[in-house]
Parts: C-alpha cells; structure tokens; sequence
C-alpha cells in the first residue's frame, strides 16, 4: 500500500493533475477546505437554474435552435472567420488568428506595448486564463488589475479558478474576509459581503479611471457584423471595454456565429442556465471600436479608440476535426454540467477541474488546449447523466468523458491488464485491471453466480478484500453486494405463467446486475405483473454495455449492444414491450444506444427498442392507467405490513430518462406517505463509490442523500425505497438498512399466485 | 397581462423599480425629484425620446455637464433613455455610445432610465428581428440593463457593485 502524499494546502500545487497521485491529493484537499462553500453555492445555481429554464416558455425550442447554429457554426468555421476578419477591420478595428497560447499573449503583449499601456484593467476570460495572459503582462512591467470580484480574490490569493463562470465559488465569505485582511491594509471593514464589496469597488474605481487599456472576453462572436456579445452581472465589463481608449477582446475561435441575428436563442438560453436569471444584470451586445462614444479624460485630447479582436485557436481546430470531442467546441461555458453535477457540487473545480477548465465538459477542454492526461480529472465523472438534459446546446458530455477515459486507458493499461484485456474480448480494447474488473462485470458475475456460496465466502475470508483493493482497487470498505444464486433467469424459469388473453405482452430484461446481484428485483416484478394479468417472460441474461461504458470500454459496450438489442428484437416482434429493472440500462436503451449502434441499420434498432423499453414501475402506472385499475385497491398502502410512510430516492439516470415521476405517482395513489430526495445523485454511481480512491468522495457526496433521509425522519421513520441498485448500496452502506426496490414494496400487497 | 403590466412586474423581480408617468418634461423631472439622492446629477441626452423631454431634468439641482472621467466618476444620478424594454425579462435597452449615456447609466449609483412604453417588446430575442424598432437592435451597441448590478462572489448576494446600486424605470 502506497502511503498517501501530505494533503498540499494550495490549489496551485494541484492544478496540474496529470498524475493520479495529484488528483488524489486535489480531492483530499478540495473536501477538507474548499467543499462547504462549493455545495453551497453550486446547489444554489442549480436549483435556481431549474426554477428558470421552467420560466422559459421555450426552454426546448430554444436548445434545438443553439444546437443548429453551433453545429452549423462550428462546421463553416474557416469561412466564418475569413468573414469576421473583413467585418472587423471594416469596422475600423483589428482582427488577430493567434495559433497558440505564445503567440496570443505575444500578440497582446506587444499591442498594449506600443500603445505605452501601464495599467490594463481585466474583465473575466477563461481563455485568457487558458494562455497565461497576465504572466505575460507583467513580465513586460505592466500591471494587470482583474476587475471580476471572483477574479479579483483569485488574483490576491493566486490560484486557479475552481468553476467556469464563478472562478472563487469554492471561497465562503469567512475566507475572504482573513484573505483580505492578510494581504490589504485597510481600516474599512471587511465582515460583511457589502463590506467586503465596497471595499473591492473602491479599489478597482481607481483601476478603471486610470486604465490605459481594457481586456475582455466575448461570449459570442458574429461574422456577419463583428459584433460580441458580453453577458456579466457587476457592471466590471462594461467598464472595461468603454472606458479606456484601447479595447481587446480575447476569445476562442469557436465562439464565431454566422451573424448578429443568431445571437437572439443563444441570451435568455445561457442567463437560465448559467445564474438561473432571465438575463442576467448586463448584456451589452457592441460593434467595436466604440468611436461614436466619447473616449472620457481629463484633459483636452481624446485619443481615438482602438480595438483588437484576438481569437485563439490553441488546439480548437484540431478538436474539430476529432470525431467525438468537436462537440465540446458548441459548448457556451454555462456551467449547468458543473452544478448538476453530484461529484463536483462536494469538491468544486480545484479536484474536478484542471489548470483552467473544470467539471464535466472540462476535460475535454483540456484535453483539447493541452494534453489528454491534463484531462484526467474526468475521471470524477460518474457518467450519472444529469448534465445530458441540462446542456443547453444538448452535448452529451458523460459520453465526452468516456471517450477520454478510453483514450487514457489506452496510455495506462500496463502488461498484466493487455493480457487480461485479449483473454475477455477481442474488440481491441484495453485498460487498467481495475476499469477491467468495473467494466467487465458480467464475466465476472457468470462466474461469481456459479461459484456462489464460495465466491462469496471467499469476499468474506480476510485478507482477499485487501487483495483485491491492491489489484483491482475495490474499496475494502464497501460491501460488496453477494453473488446471487439462484439469479434471476434460473429462478424465473418455474415461475413463468402463461396468461389467456393478456391485456399486455412484456419481457424483463435480466440485466446483469439484477440477474447476478439481486434477482429478488426481477421476481417481485414478475409477480406483481403477473398478478395483474400481464403476459410476462423473463429474458436471458447479457452484459447490455452499461459497466463497459462507465470504464471505458466503449467498443466492447458497442459489441454488447448491439448484442442485447438484438435478442431483444425478437422479443418486440413478438408482441413484447421490454421492462427494465435497472434504471442505468433504460438509459442506455433511451440515450446511449443512438451511439454505440451505429450504421442506418443499428440507428433502427436503437429506436425501436428505445420506443419499446420502460421501468419497471413506468410500465406498471401505464398499464393500470390505460386499463383503469385503481392504486388503491391493488395495491392498500395502509395496509402494508411495514406501514405507509416512505422515503423514496430516484437513480439519477431514471430522473434524465424521465421515468422517475411514475413511481412516486403511483406510489402516492395506492395511500403512502412519500417523501422525496432532490439529490441528483447518491454518489456510489454505479462501480464508482466502490473504487478504492474514491470511496471517501463517494460517502462525501451520499451525506446530502443521508441528511435528506434524516430530514424526512424527523417525524417517525420511513421505509426506504429506491429503484437504482447502485442506489441501493450507497444508502444500506452509508444507514446500514434495508432498502426496497418499489416492486417489492408492492408484491407484498398482492395474493401469492403460485407460492 | 399588458406589456407594460409584464414589463413592471419582471423589472421588479430583478430589483429594479417601475413607475409610469406622463410623458412631459416638468412631470419627468418630478419623477425624478421624487427618488433620486441628493448629489451630482448628469443627464445623457435621449435616442429615441425627443431631447426637450429632459430639459427640465437639466434644470433638477445637481444637474452638471459631465464630460470628464473626474466629473463623472463623481457623479450620483444619472438619467438616460431607454430605446427598448422587454417584458419577459424586465430589462431595458440603453444604446452606449450616443451621446454621453454609456457612461451615465455606468458610473451613475443611481440610473434613472426613462422608457418609452410603445417599444417595450415580449422577449430579448425581438430586438433581433429587423422588423422591431427600426431593427435598432440589429444596428445599435446597446446594453441589456435588468435590475441594478449585482454580485455573489463575496458570499451572500450584493446589489450594487461595479454599476448602479439601483435602477429606477420611468415608463412614460
């Protein structure tokens, strides 16, 4: 067992995460210092964010139209820079194409040299923050004065920034009062937020007065007329780009639109998204130079304005031509995949983040304007998808991630691992013993079913946990869920009964997890459709490519697809809907098969079977709807053995594929009490909670879902369901109870069939 | 729910506040009189709205011709027009480059944005449609203000930063 390395203090020490030593001792660090005020105020955008994308009326038109333009912008990119390049030296400004981080802060560098500029007051720029700008500035003796106040903290303390559009957010005001009592001498007083804002105004009043030059970034960029698009709340921007006389705007080449008119879907979108506002306190759409206003001084000279549109490519062009990553170049830097996002809400952008970029899609950032090990942080994505329907350009950002972690695989697979990969599959693919051992559970689970009760006994034995955490990285500390036997299709197969004249026709797919871990899912589902007079076979069982996916192992994912789909066609030709137990496989069924099918031919089983799969308890609320059968006759909830009063938590891939509201409406018209969970994810994530270097940051994430449990409990325990088997094992390790699937909740409510 | 009802309510939910008020020149500077602080006080001469409209603002006490960073920086209201309001979002727009009215709806703690109530549009994405005002929106460098400027960065939500710490919408 390696010892851990000192958890360092400063986020810099572990801003390069290259090494998963680094991104251990950033998680450390992030969840002893940085994690109460980075949950605090991501969870606050992200419920504000929910609240204003449902004020948009046309929330969904809106996302369909941003998707079109930036594929269509990103598609016409060379022409539509060679557009912009005349339209802005039309305007009477300068246009420079900077190749890489050198030559974009030498080209700024050098322009604000020749103008003599001493001071350059700065509005926020993640991508001058990606080239090193103000280095580079201050190398040539001229002072840089970030004027965004997350900006300013940052530039005082010196660290990178932890979240896109709020780059302090992992700072609670406790800290920037001792931060800025440390470093300022000031009599003001600095314990309030107004205090401390007061404070920065005054500071950066005279900045702004003074500057020689202005420095911003764009959010979007139009061809058609040279005109940006800058959205900020503090007033810091506007300043900038009006106040001095010489003005640059730095931005990366994908933020270029066809036109000024394409701006229209993309403001209301990314206020909602970003800060949850309708817009957020300035929107400031400008044709620079500015010369029809005024250039403010104090004496008798105004000198004209100038201004320099800089676009950087730094590894954008050849992101666009990478079949899988050019889709992070529509990204619109909003930040609903950081604050959806389970992981980062508990350790912020210092763990899940890298030099620049963080969270979901900031892996591919950095992937794509440094190296592919820049973006090993990416690892914290679980691929639990709630980011998939909050992007309001829709970029499937788990699949992102995926790409990324098949890539590092590929870099990290030692020897041993290349052997173990040939003898599982031929596809090619290989990876780690450990994204081996997550991503290919269902040989292992073939194997641990017939073994079991040895296999088992042996997970017992001392000393064979701490084997498996030196090999393969399991966590000695999570329970391991039994290997199951009999599983799920050995058991189904007495109990099968044939039904004249069913009302419906369905099949349970026994997914791997439910036929090797806990087939007492399937069976209560089984019993209660067959009690209500539903045609229901149990399939066989295959690996349907969730696990692969999650580690990946994207082509074997790709082969056990399409393998599952196709035993599943026979199936729907038949008459069947499919029924699925296990959530994380309806989402496979209804997001990411349209992936890893492909060919005319795959995109049509895709969509068949995706028009043909439900949960479990979907199906079952459908089915009674359509056949009026009433909740609370079938099923009494008063008269539930273990009473009426529950605690329900929905799998965080069941919330994004939609089928979460049915259970608790169904569980709520049969007469229980329900209380909810509004996490987004439990933090187990499928294999993720189980890995050795995770486990703490998986228990980290699960105490929003314990104290929710605790909160419902206040008043007299609740029996505790949810549909998730991931799920499952995070609230029996983390409350150490039994936790139902809904189906067996309510087969204890219906007359034994057959015993 | 009028445009004008849409347009207060969304405006005031972001902070800022609404009245509406004759559209003569002594009946806007009274409006004015009434809310604004006591202090330097620069007037931006108006885009859409005839200019004899703020003569008597010009007149208010206070009332000087900012036209250095000193004298503007120093200054505590500042009244412009606004050539659009959105009703969905409560926002107003400020054309920044005509005349002096970038600077007076920036530097200003206290903005005072006179709107004309025929222009005020559903949703910010009209001002993009050449068949909207004039397609001024297509044309002009303009500032969507919604509410005073704001931040979150030092903790707790703080109004008034870099920007105004109120806004005042004079819908006429």
């Amino acid at each position: 067992m390696a010892t851990p390395a000192p958890a360092p203090e400063s986020p810099r020490a572990v801003a390069n995460k290259s090494s998963k030593r680094t991104l251990l001792a950033a998680i450390r660090m992030a969840l002893r210092i940085e994690s109460p005020a980075v949950r605090r105020n991501t969870q606050t955008f992200n419920r504000n964010r929910y609240a204003a994308t449902s004020a948009l009326p046309d929330y969904d038109q809106l996302k369909d139209r941003t998707r079109a333009i930036k594929e269509r912008a990103i598609a016409g990119l060379p022409e539509l820079l060679a557009t912009l390049e005349a339209s802005v030296k039309r305007n009477g400004g300068h246009f420079y194409l900077a190749r890489d981080a050198h030559d974009a802060t030498g080209y700024i560098a050098g322009v604000c040299t020749r103008a003599g500029a001493r001071l350059v007051v700065k509005g926020k720029s993640m991508t001058s923050e990606e080239v090193g700008l103000n280095h580079v500035l201050q190398a040539q003796g001229i002072e840089v004065a970030e004027t965004d106040l997350a900006e300013f903290i940052l530039q005082v303390a010196d660290e990178q920034p932890s979240h896109i559009i709020a780059p302090a957010i992992h700072y609670s005001r406790e800290r920037i009062t001792a931060l800025f009592k440390s470093r300022f001498k000031t009599d003001l007083p600095l314990d309030t937020g107004e205090e401390l804002t007061r404070f920065a105004r005054e500071h950066l009043r005279q900045k702004f007065l003074a500057a020689d030059a202005g420095i911003s970034g764009a959010n979007l960029i139009a061809a058609d007329s040279g005109s940006i698009a800058l959205v900020e709340s503090e007033g810091n921007i506007r300043m900038t780009t009006l106040l001095p006389p010489l003005h640059i705007a730095i931005a990366g080449v994908e933020k270029v639109l066809p036109s000024r008119a394409d701006f229209a879907p993309f403001l209301e979108l990314l206020a909602a998204s970003a800060t949850g506002q309708k817009l957020s306190s300035y929107t400031s759409i400008i044709t620079p130079p500015l010369h029809a206003a005024p250039v403010l001084t104090n004496s008798d000279t105004a000198p004209r304005r100038e201004f320099h549109l800089v676009l950087v490519d730094n590894g954008r062009m050849s992101m666009r031509q990478d079949p899988v990553l050019h889709e992070a170049l529509y990204c619109i830097r909003c930040s609903a995949c950081l604050n959806s996002c389970a992981n980062f809400q508990t350790v912020g952008g210092h763990a899940f983040g890298g030099e620049t970029y963080s969270g979901g899609i900031g892996g591919s950032w950095e992937a794509g304007t440094r190296t592919l090990e820049a973006a090993r942080f990416s690892e914290l994505c679980t691929g639990c998808s709630r980011c998939v329907t909050q992007c309001p350009i829709r970029i499937d950002v788990p699949f992102l991630n995926s790409t990324l972690r098949q890539r590092l695989n590929q870099r990290d697979a030692g020897k041993i691992s290349q052997l173990f990969s040939s003898a599982l599959a031929d596809d090619g693919e290989v990876a780690p013993l450990q994204k081996l051992f997550f991503g290919r559970y269902d040989a292992f689970g073939r194997w641990g079913s017939l073994l079991a009760p040895l296999s088992n006994w042996m997970n017992a034995i001392p000393g064979v946990r701490l084997l498996m955490e030196k090999f393969v990285g399991l966590d000695r500390r999570g329970e391991l869920p039994p290997f199951a036997k009999p599983t799920l299709v050995e058991a189904a197969k007495n109990r099968v009964a044939r039904v004249s004249d069913p009302q419906a026709k369905a099949v349970i797919f026994a997914d791997i997890f439910t036929n090797y871990g806990s087939p007492s899912r399937g069976l209560a589902t089984l019993r209660v459709f067959q009690s209500l007079g539903i045609d229901v076979v149990v399939s066989d069982t295959c690996a349907d490519g969730r696990a692969a996916l999650s580690q990946g192992l994207i082509s074997t994912a790709a082969g056990q697809a399409r393998h599952t789909a196709e035993l599943l066609r026979n199936y729907i030709e038949d008459g069947r809907d499919v029924v699925l137990i296990e959530p994380s496989v309806l989402a496979m069924f209804r997001l990411d098969y349209r992936r890893l099918l492909t060919g005319a031919e795959g995109q049509l089983l895709f969509e068949r079977l995706r028009d043909h799969s439900f949960d479990a308890v979907e199906y079952l609320w459908a089915f009674m709807q359509g056949t009026g059968l009433d909740a609370a006759k079938l099923f009494p909830a008063s008269r539930h053995p273990l009473g009426k009063r529950l605690f329900y938590h929905s799998h965080c891939q069941q919330k994004t594929v939609g089928s979460a509201p049915a259970t608790e409406a169904l569980l709520r018209a049969a007469g229980f009490d329900v209380a909810t969970s509004s996490v987004e994810c439990c933090g187990m994530a499928g294999s993720f909670g189980y890995k050795k270097e995770y486990y703490d940051l998986s228990m980290a994430v699960g105490q929003d879902l314990f104290q929710q449990v605790a909160e419902a409990e206040s008043d007299g325990p609740r029996v505790l369901v949810a549909t998730g088997t991931s799920c499952h094992e995070q609230l029996a390790s983390g409350l150490k109870r039994r936790v139902f699937y809904p189906t067996e909740l309510l087969a204890a409510l219906r007359p034994q069939l057959d015993g | 729910m009028s445009l004008i009802d849409a347009f207060e309510k969304s405006a005031t939910a972001a902070a800022a506040t609404v009245e509406r008020v004759a559209r003569t020149p002594d009946q806007i500077a009274a409006a004015v009189a009434r809310v604004a602080p006591a202090g330097p006080l620069a007037v931006a001469a108006p885009l859409y709205l005839p200019t004899e409209l703020f003569d008597a603002c010009r007149r208010l006490p206070g009332a000087f011709d900012a036209r250095s960073r000193k004298a503007m920086d120093d200054c505590v209201v500042g009244i412009t027009d606004a050539f659009a309001g959105v009703a969905h979002s409560g926002s107003i727009c400020v054309c920044i480059d005509h005349d002096y009215a970038g600077f007076v709806s920036l530097l200003s703690r206290f903005h005072v944005a006179v709107l004309p109530a025929e222009n005020i549009v559903e949703r910010p994405a009209d001002l993009f449609r050449p068949d909207r005002l004039n397609g001024d929106g297509l044309r002009r460098n303009f500032v969507f203000i919604t509410g005073p400027s704001a931040t979150a960065d030092m903790g707790p939500l703080v109004r008034g930063v870099h920007g105004p710490h109120r806004l005042h919408v004079i819908v006429v």
